[in-house]
């Protein structure tokens, strides 16, 4: 058996991906992550001195600390399941990533192995978001040298 | 049993989704307060005419105009020219006054709250605290 054989083979056991039904799942569960988001949102609207602009720092930091929550309680997992990159697109996604890493390598010590293990995915996203910001700063800055926009 | 999950969160993203959609376009119109000596009717007419509107809330205190709106879906997008624009009609309007305009939402929220509680005699200081929340930038 060759390689292309092999290939045919495969393709005709291995079952169809169900293609629509992943996509229609992803936007469901990233729309009604978003929701809650927009609500958590409100919610410091209404009750705290934030603003539509300053309020999404804190609904960060506050969807990102539930999906931890959910992900220690073996929650988030099955929303993954279901809704595959809509869970994972979203900041819950971020969180998830850390405390999955960290809950994987806690047999191998709280400091080698949690410490040392816990932005093994997170990280890229860490370093990967903090240098696109930094050029995009760098071109908005440039842009505003040369007067071709204002801040 | 999976079967199941997935269904119960069917349910629950259909009861979701005619929750928002009742409760999508409730509350619209013009709401003025008016306890300052200008004509707050010039101003009803600009907002009457802008087409990007879906509700708009002022209050004329002293040497303030404070005003909250709230645009449709698509013109969120340009919200901060949709201000400026806003902003400069009524200058042109009412020039001895100090505008603020802001399609934020927390503004409208605290204008209508304005409104509603009828203090007079903390009004300019709640404008100012709004003010300074609008230049907040962190």
């Amino acid at each position: 058996m060759d390689e292309k054989k092999y290939a045919q083979l495969e393709q005709q056991t291995s079952p169809k991906t169900p293609l629509l039904r992943n996509v229609i799942f992803a936007f469901l569960t990233g729309g009604t992550i978003c929701l809650i988001g927009q609500f958590i949102a409100l919610f410091y609207m209404t009750f705290f001195d934030f603003t539509e602009r300053t309020a999404s720092n804190p609904t960060v930091a506050t969807m990102v600390f539930f999906s931890m929550l959910l992900t220690g309680f073996g929650q988030y997992k099955k929303i993954g399941q279901l809704g595959g990159a809509g869970s994972a697109v979203p900041i819950t996604g971020f969180g998830n990533a850390v405390i999955s890493a960290a809950i994987e390598h806690k047999s191998e010590g709280y400091v080698l192995g949690v410490g040392g293990n816990m932005f093994k995915l997170a990280g890229a996203v860490i370093l990967f978001g903090v240098f696109s910001a930094f050029v995009v700063a760098l071109i908005k800055t440039i842009l505003v040298k040369f007067g071709v926009i204002s801040w | 049993m999976k079967k199941l999950e997935g269904m119960h969160i069917r349910k629950l993203g259909l009861a979701i989704v005619v929750l928002v959609m009742l409760t999508g376009c409730s509350e619209n119109g013009i709401r003025i307060h008016n306890d300052s000596s200008e004509n707050a009717r010039k101003a009803e007419e600009v907002f009457i005419k802008d087409k990007d509107l879906t509700a708009v809330v002022t209050v004329f205190h002293d040497k303030d105009l404070l005003t909250g709106v709230t645009l449709k879906t698509f013109s969120r997008f340009k919200k901060e020219k949709i201000e400026k624009e806003l902003k400069k009609k009524l200058e042109e309007l009412y020039p001895e006054l100090d505008i603020t305009v802001s399609a934020d939402g927390k503004i409208w929220m605290e204008a209508n709250k304005l409104i509603n509680s009828d203090h007079e005699k903390d009004l300019g200081e709640k404008i100012d605290k709004l003010k300074l929340l609008l230049k907040e930038e962190t």
